[in-house]
Parts: C-alpha cells; structure tokens; sequence
C-alpha cells in the first residue's frame, strides 16, 4: 500500500516578473518500508520534492497524498500536525538547539504530542539507544562530533516513531566512516521499525545504500529503478 | 513546554541576560529620572512653601495688596485668637505666625558708632517655643555656619556673608533700624548667636532672623503678625485640599468690604507658582514619556533582534511540527518572563537609588550661590508609589511588543518561504 502518491505533480517559484519552473509533471509513489533516494545535480528538485512530502511545501499544480492526506489541501495546524505524527526530518547541517541537551533535543518532539514525562523518558532512551548514544543524554551539542551529532538527529527523527522519515544531504558534513555508520543505523531501523526513508542526495555513499534511486534533472524524473548494489 | 522555555532562557545567555540587563538599564534610568524629577519639583514646592508661602497663608486684605513693601502697618492682629480658631477648625493643620519687615542693620565700633551698615531683611518666626517646628521647618540649624540658634530673646541669627563682610563675630552686638507697625522709628538692638547660610542669594542677602516675641515687641505688634502660614500635616501641599481649606475660610472669616479682615491663599495663588506646578506637571511628564518612548524603541529592538537570531531554530522547531502560532505563542511567553525579571530588578535598582537620592540628595548651592530665585540648595529624588510600576509597564511591554513584532513575521510568512528563509 502506497503511503506517498504524487501524481503530475508541479511545482514553480516566481522568479521576476516570471516562473521558475522546479518541478514539472512528476508521478510517483513510495510504499511503506522502502528505503529510496532522490539523487541528481543542484537545482534539480530533490529538495523541492522533500519539502512538498514533508507539508513544508504546496504543489503549484498536481497532487501529493502522504498519509492519505492531500499536501494542498491542510490547513497549517493540519500540515503540523501531519509533520509532527508521521514524518521525520533529518538535515545536512543536524540542526540540534544547542542550549539543549541530547535528551532534550530528543524528547522536545514528543513535548508537542501531549505524553506524559515518563513514557516521554522511555521513548528518548529507546530512540538514543538504536543510535547508541545512551551515553550522551547530558551531553550539549557543542560537546559532540559531527556523526554523533547526526546520530542525534536521527534519534530526535525517529523518537515517535514516524511513517516517513526525509532526510537531506544527511552525510554531506560527515567523512567516509561517519557517513557509512550513520546510514547503517538508518539502514537498520528502516529494517526493523518498517518506517520509509527517502533521502536528497548527490553522495555516491548514501547511494550504495539505496533501494530505490529517482533521478532527478531540471524537475523532471529521468529514472526510477531499483537498486542491487 | 514552559519547563522547556524556562531551562532555554536560563542557559541562552544571549537570550535572557543581555534582555534582562538592557531592560533592567531602562526600567531603572525611568525609575530614578521619574523619581528624581518628582523630587526636584516637590523640593522646589516645599522649599517656597516653608519659607515663604506655607501650604495656605493668612493675610490681612490690604496687606496682601501691598505685600511687596513688607507694610507692617496693615497686618493681621488678634492672631493668638485667630489662631485658636484655625486650630478648631482646620485641626490636622499646623498653623504659625510669622513677622516679615525691612530696615537697616547697624554695626557698632567699640565706641558705639556705627561702624557699618546695610540693608536688612528681617524674619521673625517662633524660635524659642520649645514645640515649635519652625527652625525644623527652615531647616536653621543645618544652616548655621557659626554659633547656634538664638536661645533667649535678644539673640539673633545674622547672614554669614554679612557678617562676613562687616567682621561681625558670635556675641557682637547688631541694630536693626525700622519702623514700627504704628509708622514710629525702630532700634533694637540684638547679640548676634550665630551666622546662617540658606545657600541662595534670595534667603541669605542681609537676612536676619530674630524670634518672633522679639519682633513684635521691636515692632510694636503686640498680638500682630504679617501673616498666618498653614501646613498640612501630610506634610506635602495638597490642592484639592489647600481649595476646600481656603474657600471655607474665606467664606467664614473675610468680607470683601472690610480691607483688614483677613483673606486666605493657597500655594498655588503665590509668587507665581501655579504657572509653576502646571509647568512642572506638563514637563515631568514629557520627559518621562521621551524616556519611556526613547527605552520602549531599544527594548523592542532587543526583542527584535532576539527573535531575528532564532530564526533557525524556530525553523527546526516548524520541521518538527510544532505550528507556527505555537511558536509565536511561545515566544511571547518567553518574553513576558524575561521583561518581567529585567522590569523588577530595573524597578528594584530604580527604586534602591532613588531612595538613596531621597535621604542624601545632591548639593547645588555652590553653583546657585548669585541666584536670586527661590530654589532649594540640595535637591532630592522622591519615592513615591507611582515609581514601583511607571517603568515595570513599560519594560514589560516593549519587550513582549518586540518579541511580537519578531513573531508576527513568522506568523505571517509562508511555511515554505519561512522554511527557506530559516536556513534550516
């Protein structure tokens, strides 16, 4: 069953007096489960894509369902709300707040679901633990290196338990070994929690992790195939 | 969420001090300005109504017409009675008569001719009662530069600069030449007790100041004063009331057909000074609004600026899935609580120094020494309960206005274009 479905999907910016055209006439869809990547040079549309999926975004023309919800129709608290359940985010740069502990970068999205402190503590530690930095609850971010830094990121992603989780240039700040464990873990938990990973990507590393390779050039799709590397 | 607001604004530094200090800087100058410029103007009062017009004063209607030439020929008599009566019916006010006259002063040689001699303003008040507040209220023995307060009739205080100039030393002898309230030549002669400096040119020009039993027998005015001061016992002038007080009074005691019967005014009927207090009134509050307005515009600038900075982490946080309102709501939050923390440490700074300022004050008279206006020497700040909340609004206020103004932005913005904007 399909949980995303794009179909002659659009998406264009005013650019002067005109448009700019990023993504044109795309039709896609992801089931639950998979592991895929959109991959293709700058400018292509991968991030564009990743925004529309995660509500971020409005499609300028088409449709795009995620959870059954159609991205063009929420309202904000509904395309909030849709990104606070169901969807997680993973950034190039990890975007930790960095007043914040590990713990509570973690716990901070299940503070907006309304759960109670101590499943809240129970669900951080479960997340830390599949990242394998229980030993780093106190620690600040300032006080990690970049792939523990990430790994938090994953953990603050995946702590409740989303369908979805996009993440963008997840490795383009990580060298060769951080970047190889970092997509294990994620490889891993895509695996045992069934929870869909789609990634924007340009790195040749993230690829060899990939199920499913989309080829982005000038917003158009140039191929879908799977990949048995 | 408030947990997580609260350990975020104490470990963001840049979040919660600078905030905190710059308002706290601005809520604590608007508190002791406000303080200080309430004290100045209230000093200001109170030094013309303790020297020279009380909070009301009693006249004779003929006298206050011609008050200028000190005519001691058309002031007020049976006062002991008229005084009884005033305290009957005005009883929490404090009434006192005093004597204003003119004349020369003479100093005598060793021989007894005149060795010197000037012009002579002379005040008689009730030195020697041993309940009376009028040296207090003059504020004489702070003012004594050499000797004492005179403590026997026969005994007077001398200006300093008088006696100074004319080589006039504690227990030398000085005669006061006038006339008396029946037009006769006046001498009288008194032992100088001590020297006083007032510490304005107005008070201390050939000041003497004798008690007031002296005066009235040098003067012929036995049971006679030039006037009836009154003061409320609140001890600060009060319009309203000094109104009532004066128009039953008047209605009680004066007839318009009758130029020695007596006629009451208030302070602000006196030497100019209602133009004064409206003046006061309209330039107080201009300034503490400039300051307010000038303290609002650097505090809503710090929220804005704040708010500014966070921009990648409220993007984060619209990635997560909180909403944007919630965000904004948030944000106010954090804003109440930091303008409040900075608006009541500023008040309590304020409010310490502008106490200080009330109990010390600040000495000017060494640069007021030539002016012949009446301002006092030292000037103080007041606390008064207007000071506890006239800059806490404010800080409070301009704060969460400018961290509003930061919020609506990302209110109003697109997520998408916020989303972009936020570098995230």
């Amino acid at each position: 069953m399909d949980i995303i479905k794009i179909n002659d999907l659009v998406k264009r910016f005013p650019v002067g007096k005109g448009h700019f055209t990023a993504i044109n006439k795309i039709n896609l869809s992801f089931g639950k489960g998979e592991f895929a990547g959109f991959v293709g040079p700058s400018g292509s549309g991968k991030t564009t894509l990743l925004n529309i999926i995660g509500s971020l975004d409005t499609p300028s023309e088409g449709s795009t369902i995620v959870m059954d919800k159609s991205i063009s129709e929420l309202s904000h608290k509904q395309a909030a709300r849709l990104r606070n359940m169901y969807i997680g985010f993973i950034f190039q740069t990890y975007n930790l707040l960095p007043v914040y502990t590990v713990f509570e970068n973690v716990e901070f999205a299940l503070l907006l679901q309304n759960i109670s402190a101590s499943e809240r503590k129970k669900a951080v530690m479960e997340a830390l633990e599949w990242v394998g930095l229980t030993d780093k609850v106190k620690s600040k971010p300032n006080m990690l290196s970049g792939g523990e830094s990430q790994r938090v990121a994953i953990a603050r992603s995946m702590v409740k338990k989303p369908e979805i989780v996009l993440a963008d240039e997840p490795t383009a700040n990580l060298d060769s070994k951080n970047s190889h464990h970092i997509l294990q873990t994620m490889k891993t938990l895509n695996k045992e929690l069934n929870v869909t990973f789609i990634f924007a990507t340009h790195d040749e590393k993230v690829m060899k992790y990939l199920n499913r390779i989309i080829t982005l050039e000038d917003g158009k799709v140039v191929s879908d195939k799977e990949n048995k590397s | 969420m408030i947990k997580f607001i609260f350990k975020g604004i104490l470990r963001d530094k840049s979040r919660s001090l600078l905030p905190i200090i710059v308002i706290s800087l601005g809520v604590f100058l608007t508190v002791l300005l406000s303080g200080w410029i309430g004290g100045v103007f209230s000093d200001m009062i109170d030094v013309n109504a303790n020297f020279i017009t009380g909070h009301v004063k009693i006249l004779t209607r003929a006298y206050a017409e011609n008050k200028n030439q000190l005519p001691n020929d058309l002031a007020l008599l049976d006062v002991e009675e008229l005084i009884t009566n005033l305290n009957s019916d005005y009883p929490d006010m404090e009434w006192v008569k005093r004597i204003n006259f003119g004349g020369l002063l003479d100093v005598p040689d060793e021989n007894g001719e005149t060795r010197a001699q000037g012009p002579a303003v002379g005040r008689a008040i009730d030195l020697l009662s041993p309940d009376s507040k009028e040296a207090d209220r003059m504020n004489i023995v702070n003012s004594i530069v050499k000797g004492s307060i005179p403590a026997k009739q026969g005994e007077a205080l001398i200006s300093d600069d008088f006696a100074e100039k004319f080589s006039v030393n504690i227990g030398d002898q000085v005669t006061v030449f006038g006339s008396t309230m029946n037009g006769s030549m006046m001498f009288k002669t008194f032992i100088v007790s001590g020297t006083i400096s007032f510490g304005t040119a107005l008070l201390d020009r050939g000041a003497i100041i004798i008690d007031i039993s002296d005066a009235q027998l040098a003067l012929d005015m036995y049971d006679g004063a030039s006037e009836i001061l009154g003061y409320f016992n609140e001890g600060s002038y009060i319009d309203a009331k000094a109104d009532s007080v004066k128009a039953s009074f008047n209605t009680k005691y004066s007839s318009v057909d009758d130029e020695f019967s007596p006629q009451m005014f208030k302070l602000r009927d006196q030497e100019g000074l209602d133009q004064y207090m409206t003046l006061a009134d309209s330039m107080s509050g201009i300034m503490i609004f400039i300051f307010i307005l000038a303290m609002s515009v650097v505090l809503w600038n710090t929220g804005l600026l704040g708010g500014l900075r966070r921009y990648s982490e409220f993007g984060i946080r619209l990635a997560l899935g909180e909403r944007k309102g919630h965000i904004f709501k948030t944000t106010i939050y954090e804003a109440i609580i930091i303008g409040f923390i900075g608006s009541v440490v500023g008040t309590a700074l304020g409010l310490g120094a502008a106490y200080y300022l009330q109990e010390n004050g600040i000495d000017f008279s060494s640069i007021m020494e030539n002016v012949t206006m009446m301002f006092p020497p030292v000037y103080r700040a007041v606390v008064s309960p207007d000071l506890f909340y006239i800059g806490f609004f404010p800080g409070l206020i301009a704060m969460t206005l400018g961290n509003a103004l930061a919020g609506y932005a990302i209110y109003k913005r697109k997520t998408a274009q916020l989303f972009k904007e936020l570098e995230v």
